[in-house]
């Protein structure tokens, strides 16, 4: 569920308002937006893949609540990274994606990987 | 502060209403649009993030008119949905497929995918929110308007039956809105039970009791008990990757069956988790990294679950459960009783989840392809009916006299002193349709045990008081459409007297070739159902399409032509 609005992240421009498909957010005039109906959060993590400056977490977590902490999911890259996996966000495009699937495919055809691990797994 | 009446509200004149946010509402609007209507599209969510796709992704089966490609897709589920599909609904659906889902390639400035043998020769390319993102902005730019967090809550109907429009509130205007229209299209997607399988929570069954407040009938509602395997912590129902996983239970002795040949067996994991804790890896033919790097790149949304809680899902075990998806992948809907996705009732047309999609799938999931493909080509067929429906009323459209048909979860204009917590109501429906003990284990003692307590719901959630926020007064409305839906699937679960498709019975195993007709099924207070037939004998499989597109490639070899088929499925 969302469990961070970064407050020193936070522009107000409210895109989470308007896209979050279950209304858990309010909107606060001036301020961050604040998270209204958190029990309503289906974890969708659209919210993350809108937000323009990177200020939301929605933890994966979908039935409880967790408790986190800004500067850790900084650190470990996690804050944006799934906008950044869908190729949104100032820098990257879709279009890599698809260019980087083409390229990986591409590499497979050519050179087929054959597994070290001569028996199946189990 | 409660909820503003009519006269403080929006309202609004259209020729046609389209209901809901997801690519069928969208492909409806714009049809319509195309055929000369003036078009007004109504979300509960936001259009572009709302349903079971801007969260997800699936691909559409664009397929050339040839035979022997189309068959591959028309015969890919035939016998396991039961022989209830309808060979030239596909083919329908696949010639408005082929025509128009390309077009969102076009309108997002992307390279359209490069077809081989009728397939697009690569896959994972649009995801969900970027495909939905595309959609609202080209529904946007021809005009049509939008109107987002504003849930629909009951039709309008004319003096002679037919639907003249829908009424509902904006929850974040804390108004009313009501639209008068020739025709309606409900393309709200279907109904998951609010279990928060990935984008379904917005998928609430509203579309399901508005239509048969309305007068029209579901069909297929038996075959709503569709499980998806999830890791146990998170939302992400993604199904596809579970092909390459490896079930073990607590004991890490492997489960026999769960997965095979690409097949998953969800009734063997349903029964592994009634006796114990699973847990799974995808650690079958996925140990070249660059595989993985596709696997990654294909589905952020699947790997997302685990980045942020710091798990790898090739190397490490993970506990996963089932979680409902109801009719999202299951096939029951509003009934489809003419050729242009009308309803029973004039003026009301289906589209999308909310349809039932027995006509493409029969009793087998529509999960992973089949769905998206129908969404795309209900979605136009729908829009392109409801204009000329509209069209053919003339000017008396917009004058007719229409009354509201809305009425469980609604507070009724004279004021109710009586109310209920919707909350616990949702609990209480949950506790009957969740549990895949009761739903895929289906008994005439357990449905019965669970219609006795769904039909004391149902008398409860008839009468509200004027609720004080738009959010609890949608809560109450869909609390009530979720015990509707809860009620239509079991009573038709309970006339199915066999299995078949998705509906397991215990006490009747075994499928029985004197049930094959669809089941509709309707009323409110009064459940009932009626054989309806499924139209000439069942067509032979064709003898050269063994090769089923569904069938998983064996991954241990690669087979990448396959796996993009699989991955643009997925």
């Amino acid at each position: 569920m969302i469990e961070l609005v970064s407050q020193s992240r936070c522009i107000s421009c409210n895109i989470c308002v308007d896209v979050c498909p279950t209304n858990v957010f309010d909107l606060a005039p001036g301020e961050a937006p604040t998270i209204a109906r958190q029990s309503d959060c289906q974890t969708c993590f659209l919210c993350e893949a809108y937000c323009p400056v990177d200020a939301l977490f929605v933890a994966a977590e979908a039935h409880r609540h967790v408790e986190v902490n800004e500067q850790e999911l900084i650190e470990k890259g996690l804050l944006g990274a799934y906008r950044r996996n869908l190729g949104w966000g100032k820098g990257y495009s879709p279009k890599d994606r698809i260019s980087r699937l083409r390229e990986l495919r591409a590499d497979i055809d050519a050179n087929p990987y054959f597994s070290p691990i001569t028996s199946p797994a189990h | 502060m409660s909820i503003k009446n009519n006269d403080s509200g929006l309202d609004l004149t259209a020729d046609v209403l389209v209901i809901g946010g997801g690519p069928a509402a969208c492909w409806a609007a714009l049809a319509a649009q195309r055929n000369g209507a003036k078009v007004i599209i109504v979300d509960k969510g936001h259009l572009g993030s709302s349903g079971a796709l801007a969260a997800s992704t699936a691909g559409s089966r664009v397929i050339p008119p040839v035979k022997e490609l189309r068959d591959k897709v028309k015969f890919e589920r035939y016998a396991l949905g039961g022989h209830l599909a309808q060979l030239e609904w596909w083919e329908k659906i696949l010639d408005q497929t082929y025509e128009h889902a390309p077009k969102i390639y076009e309108w997002g400035g992307y390279e359209p995918p490069a077809f081989k043998e009728g397939r697009p020769a690569y896959g994972g390319g649009l995801q969900g929110p970027e495909i939905m993102k595309i959609m609202r902005k080209q529904v946007k730019k021809v005009g049509i308007e939008i109107l987002d967090h504003s849930p629909a809550q009951e039709l309008l109907v004319d003096d002679r039956g037919a639907v003249a429009g829908a009424r509902g509130i904006q929850r974040q205007e804390n108004r009313r809105w009501t639209v008068r229209a020739g025709a309606v299209v409900l393309a709200s997607g279907g109904c998951a039970w609010l279990s928060k399988a990935l984008g379904c929570n917005t998928n609430t069954g509203d579309a399901l009791l508005m239509a048969v407040e309305a007068g029209a009938e579901l069909s297929g509602m038996e075959f709503s008990a569709h499980y998806a395997p999830a890791v146990k912590h998170a939302s992400v129902t993604k199904n596809a990757y579970y092909r390459y996983a490896s079930f073990v239970d607590k004991d890490g002795q492997l489960i026999g069956g769960a997965s095979h040949n690409g097949h998953r067996s969800t009734s063997t994991i349903a029964k592994a988790l009634l006796n114990g804790p699973v847990f799974c890896r995808l650690d079958q033919g996925t140990e070249d990294p660059r595989f993985r790097e596709i696997l990654r790149i294909q589905q952020p949304n699947f790997m997302a679950a685990f980045d942020k809680v710091g798990i790898n899902p090739f190397t490490d075990w993970w506990e996963i459960t089932l979680v409902l998806e109801g009719t999202v992948r299951g096939t029951g809907g509003i009934r489809i009783a003419t050729e242009d996705c009308g309803t029973t009732v004039p003026g009301l047309y289906a589209a999308g989840d909310a349809a039932t999609r027995e006509l493409v799938c029969g009793g087998f999931t529509g999960g992973a392809g089949p769905n998206m493909t129908w969404a795309t080509g209900s979605g136009n067929i729908a829009g392109a009916g409801a204009a000329t429906y509209a069209r053919s009323l003339g000017d008396k459209a917009a004058t007719r006299n229409v009354r509201a048909v809305g009425g469980a979860g609604l507070a009724p204009a004279t004021s109710s002193s009586t109310t209920f917590d919707a909350n616990q109501v949702v609990k209480e429906v949950q506790e009957e349709i969740l549990p895949f003990g009761k739903n895929i284990f289906r008994t005439e003692a357990g449905l019965l045990e669970s219609l006795g307590k769904l039909g004391q719901l149902w008398e409860k959630v008839q009468t509200t008081s004027a609720l004080e926020t738009p959010q609890k007064a949608q809560r109450a409305r869909e609390a009530a459409a979720l015990v509707a839906a809860a009620r239509w699937s079991y009573f038709a679960g309970l006339e199915r007297k066999e299995s078949r498709g998705m509906h397991k019975r215990l006490d009747f195993p075994k499928l029985d070739p004197n049930q094959r007709h669809y089941l509709a099924v309707g009323g409110l207070d009064k459940l009932w159902t009626r054989e309806v037939p499924v139209p000439g004998e069942i067509v032979p499989e064709p003898t050269n399409s063994s090769t089923s597109v569904y069938a998983s490639p064996d991954v241990a070899k690669l087979d990448t032509t396959k796996l993009q088929v699989q991955a643009v499925a997925s």
